[in-house]
């Protein structure tokens, strides 16, 4: 009997990831969730965060998600994101700056109707997200990663 | 001599144009392979949510609530249509019979029924459905160079809202249908309320392509693959409740569905463009083949004339 899942990962625009692996933590509204194999079918929200994934052979691989859908099948996994990112595709100094705009914009916001607050909040949830998740990637110790970007 | 000087100078304006007519369709052709990809990568994403909403559907069914968005409506007084169209004209006669083809489809279907009909734009040249007397409720901008899935949805948030309030009965997509680059066909679509309970072998797709296959395997080696365990049918879980993923999840759906129509719109446009450039560039290579076969001509009746000058003043001076 085998402990991997199938998992699959993705956006409106693409396809971000299609693996096979171990387990996978994702933030739902309902809170954290982590899913090994043989997890019951389920469907939930996502909320703004990090998933993390442990592949075969105790790898770590992090994402960022600004909100969208986990589906659970049997042995599958399947999440629709809104907007996802891998770590190492995350440009931390932009996600700051991105960030930084939001907040201003939120400062100055009062004026304007709930509408734009709400799309801005949705967008400064997006970013700390993305920040949150480049940061924990640094913090992770990655062999084979860094044997990969060495061999770059 | 003058007529030989005149004619030159039409061949060279025609090469010009030939030029140009043959590097829009080179623009025109890559610009297509690019859309032709894009629409290709949004599919999982449609097919996926497509069958989330059914299974979702289903279940609410089986406690007989229906979801709002999921449910038509009895009586429609209202409807609206939001026409995808170019933003360029060259492109044959890609614009004209999309319009006209939400125009007959008025005519036919929502006139007779006392059915009021509002516009929605995307793209600039859809404006001239004013023509017909119809009322344009929004235009929203189309980008010439890349959309992207963020554009459509203030779309989506201003239809939903009109919809769910009542103001409209009926939201229906009218964009052009990519089948191959040779052809393309206008198209109108039922968008809100989302017909689940038809047997859509198209699902939440939008386009018709066979390019684009459309992944009826997937949906049914899904069921039975994932979905029942030797001990008989799985129940999903659904966390928070079925009504609020489905808010959640419909809104997408209809989304990535508009989307999808802009990409299939802005790939039919390009591959008209490169046909409508194509026969430009032929027509412009007969010309000049005309031009130059009267300019050997006007340069042979020329010469012939000088020669029998010379030779008529040299029988004179004899």
């Amino acid at each position: 009997m085998t402990n991997l899942i199938k998992f699959e990962i993705v956006t409106p625009e693409r396809t971000i990831l299609k693996e096979q692996i171990v387990s996978i933590t994702v933030p739902t509204t309902e809170g954290e969730l982590t899913i090994l194999a043989h997890h019951i079918p389920i469907v939930s929200i996502l909320k703004p965060g990090i998933i993390q994934i442990r592949k075969d052979g105790g790898e770590i691989d992090l994402m960022a998600v600004s909100g969208g859908f986990i589906e659970v099948l049997r042995n599958k996994i399947v999440i629709m994101a809104d907007t996802a990112e891998r770590a190492q595709e995350i440009d931390e100094a932009r996600a700051e700056e991105a960030r930084q705009r939001a907040e201003e914009l939120m400062k100055n916001i009062e004026k304007s109707d709930d509408i734009d607050f709400a799309s801005i909040s949705a967008n400064m949830a997006k970013e700390l997200a993305r920040i949150k998740t480049a940061n924990k990637w640094k913090n992770i110790k990655h062999p084979h990663n860094t044997l990969n970007s060495e061999k770059k | 001599m003058a007529k030989t000087k005149e004619i030159t100078s039409r061949i060279k304006s025609v090469k010009s144009t030939k030029k140009i007519t043959k590097a829009m369709e080179m623009v025109a052709a890559s610009k297509m392979k690019k859309t032709i990809t894009s629409v290709l990568k949004t599919r999982t994403y449609s097919n996926l949510s497509w069958v989330t909403v059914v299974n979702l559907a289903k279940s609410l069914n089986n406690k007989h609530e229906k979801h709002p968005l999921l449910t038509s409506r009895e009586s429609i007084n209202k409807e609206l249509i939001i026409l995808i169209s170019a933003n360029r004209g060259l492109c044959g006669s890609l614009n004209s019979s999309i319009i006209n083809k939400a125009h007959e489809s008025i005519k036919k279907y929502s006139e007779p029924n006392n059915i009021q009909t509002d516009f929605i734009l995307i793209g600039k040249k859809g404006s001239s459905i004013h023509r017909h007397g119809y009322n344009i409720a929004a235009e929203f901008e189309k980008k010439d160079i890349e959309t992207f899935i963020t554009d459509v949805r203030p779309i989506t948030q201003m239809i939903i809202k009109e919809f769910l309030s009542g103001k409209y009965d009926k939201v229906m997509l009218a964009y052009t249908d990519f089948i191959n680059p040779l052809e393309q066909k206008p198209r109108i679509k039922q968008l809100i309320p989302v017909d689940t309970s038809s047997e859509d072998q198209y699902l939440g797709a939008t386009g018709k392509s066979e390019l684009l296959k459309t992944d009826l395997d997937y949906i049914k080696t899904k069921e039975d693959k994932y979905l029942h365990d030797k001990y008989g049918n799985y129940e999903y879980t659904i966390e928070p409740n079925e009504q609020e993923v489905l808010n959640e999840l419909i809104p997408r759906l209809i989304e990535v569905q508009i989307y999808q129509a802009i990409l299939e719109s802005n790939a039919s446009e390009h591959s008209a463009r490169m046909n409508a450039m194509h026969n430009a560039t032929i027509s412009a290579n007969d010309l000049i083949d005309e031009l130059t076969l009267y300019y050997n001509k006007a340069r042979q009746s020329g010469i012939t004339s000088e020669l029998s000058e010379i030779s008529a003043g040299a029988n004179a001076l004899n």
